[in-house]
């Protein structure tokens, strides 16, 4: 319990004499300019004003509702079919050329075209969203099925289990674990590109808000929108971690 | 239930040149009968229990468990693994249940209450809750026996299931084997390294030989159960097993 306390303290040290220093060389000695970096009171100020507007509220529900919105829609496609491609070698052998090429286009690339398909708003950034983590879902469900325990398969089959009941009675199960790990990685990659959509396709949401902040000088926004971006990345890694721990097998 | 092997011959596809492992096997087990595969690692045993189960297709020959040509696993063909074999994610109540849930034998509430029934006959009712990775390696074979009876598979594959646990552990649980086989009278294939092993369950022995596996010898033994290892019969099978496994190397 001590060496726990312990190693939460130690963690707190850097932060602490980050800010410190991030005070000192702003506000504390004015040695760096205001416009190129804000310092903390000022960034606390922007922060307190956006929560009182309510504006920081609805930009963060926004962003987090394209986040789960793109992250749900890629895990309906991509957990049935990585169990289908990881299950059916001919099905996975008839695929993986595809999703080899597809895989390494960064989502950003995919602006362009979900601007012309969609528009701007929030249906573009989800898409971009999707195509961000539909590929590392599908592989770590595939990689999951794979190395699904091959006496586990076959003791349910001797018991009498039917292909269907092989498959989301052992497989199913057996993969949950790799699903969340996909989801964890699937999430960061979801919140990267959430920002960077609203950037360019989007009028609302905290990528918005960063740009809109820094095109009217008002850099405090900006930060604000970047701890945010920073501690709602840090929440979800926490629950995904969270529900890994309680997966025992 | 008897099972008729007839011709069986089993390669298996290398680089340059396909390796025989099982070559012109004829044997009858019949119906209620104990029967152990004896032989050194390599001889095919585990090979010829995975083709009796289904599991593996042979090149050539037929295997005909209750009149049928044995194509595919089936329930009625249970194999208790070498390795653990309980599903990680269910209890062991869950996972005795696990066959009459595939084969929709009998309602719920008769399942669980026959389930509880055999548990508290193998002195594991107290670990009906508990998962597998809260079980010792003998109380996990012992689960895993369950399950196959439960399911009243007539035909029981067992592959060393005892090879993983203490010595002591492993003379209880065969005992129970026997006990239990004899309630049930299943058939029983049951594949061992280990000659003292065979001559304590067995009512035949079927002693392979490799490179290729083939039968070298079947040895009846018609000792009295419950068998005594210091018995003066039982030594004398045993060293003259021990003779012919010699010679043959």
């Amino acid at each position: 319990m001590y060496e726990n306390y312990k190693s939460k303290l130690i963690s707190l040290i850097l932060p602490i004499v980050i800010i410190i220093f991030w005070y000192l060389i702003t506000e504390g000695f004015h040695i760096v300019n205001p416009y190129i970096l804000p310092g903390p009171i000022e960034v606390c100020n922007s922060a307190w004003d956006l929560i009182l507007s309510g504006k920081l509220l609805k930009n963060t529900i926004d962003s987090l509702f394209k986040v789960f919105g793109g992250l749900i829609l890629a895990s309906i496609v991509a957990i049935p079919l990585g169990v289908l491609l990881g299950w059916y070698k001919t099905l996975e052998d008839l695929c993986s050329f595809v999703i080899s090429i597809l895989r390494p286009i960064p989502p950003i690339a995919w602006i362009p075209f979900s601007i012309l398909w969609f528009g701007i708003g929030t249906v573009p950034a989800i898409f971009i969203i999707f195509m961000g983590c539909v590929f590392p879902i599908l592989v770590y469900t595939l990689d999951g099925v794979k190395r699904t325990d091959k006496v586990l398969i076959e003791s349910a089959q001797t018991l009498g289990a039917s292909d269907g009941k092989v498959i989301s009675r052992v497989v199913l199960p057996s993969v949950f674990p790799y699903v969340v790990s996909g989801l964890k990685v699937g999430v960061g990659i979801a919140l990267m590109c959430t920002i960077s959509a609203e950037m360019i396709g989007s009028s609302s949401g905290l990528g918005y808000m960063i740009l809109q902040a820094t095109s009217r000088f008002d850099p405090g926004t900006t930060v604000v929108g970047m701890i945010v971006i920073g501690l709602i990345g840090l929440i979800l890694d926490y629950i995904f971690g969270l529900a890994q721990k309680r997966i025992f097998w | 239930m008897t099972i008729e092997i007839k011709n069986i011959c089993k390669s298996f596809e290398g680089k340059n040149k396909n390796l025989s492992v099982l070559k012109d096997i004829n044997l009858t087990i019949n119906d209620g009968e104990l029967i152990c595969l004896l032989g050194p690692s390599g001889c095919g045993k585990t090979t010829l229990l995975r083709l009796i189960a289904g599991l593996e297709q042979p090149s050539s020959g037929e295997i005909i468990a209750n009149g049928e040509v044995v194509k595919k696993p089936s329930g009625d063909r249970a194999v208790i693994f070498q390795q653990y074999s309980l599903f990680p994610w269910l209890t062991v109540l869950q996972n005795v249940t696990f066959g009459l849930e595939m084969t929709k034998k009998g309602t719920k509430e008769e399942n669980i209450a026959a389930a509880e029934r055999y548990l508290e006959s193998v002195g594991l009712i107290d670990f009906k809750d508990s998962y597998p990775h809260e079980l010792s390696g003998g109380m996990k074979q012992r689960v895993a026996i369950i399950r196959s009876l439960l399911n009243h598979s007539p035909i029981l594959l067992m592959d060393e299931p005892f090879s993983a646990v203490d010595m002591q552990t492993r003379h209880k649980l065969q005992e129970q084997l026997i006990g239990v086989w004899k309630r049930f009278n299943n058939t029983i294939v049951f594949v061992t390294h280990d000659v003292d092993e065979a001559v304590y369950l067995a009512d035949k022995i079927v002693i392979l030989d490799k490179n290729p596996g083939r039968i070298a010898s079947i040895v009846e033994v018609d000792i009295e159960r419950p068998r005594r290892r210091d018995s003066r019969e039982f030594i004398q099978i045993q060293e003259s097993i021990v003779k012919d496994l010699d010679m043959e190397k």
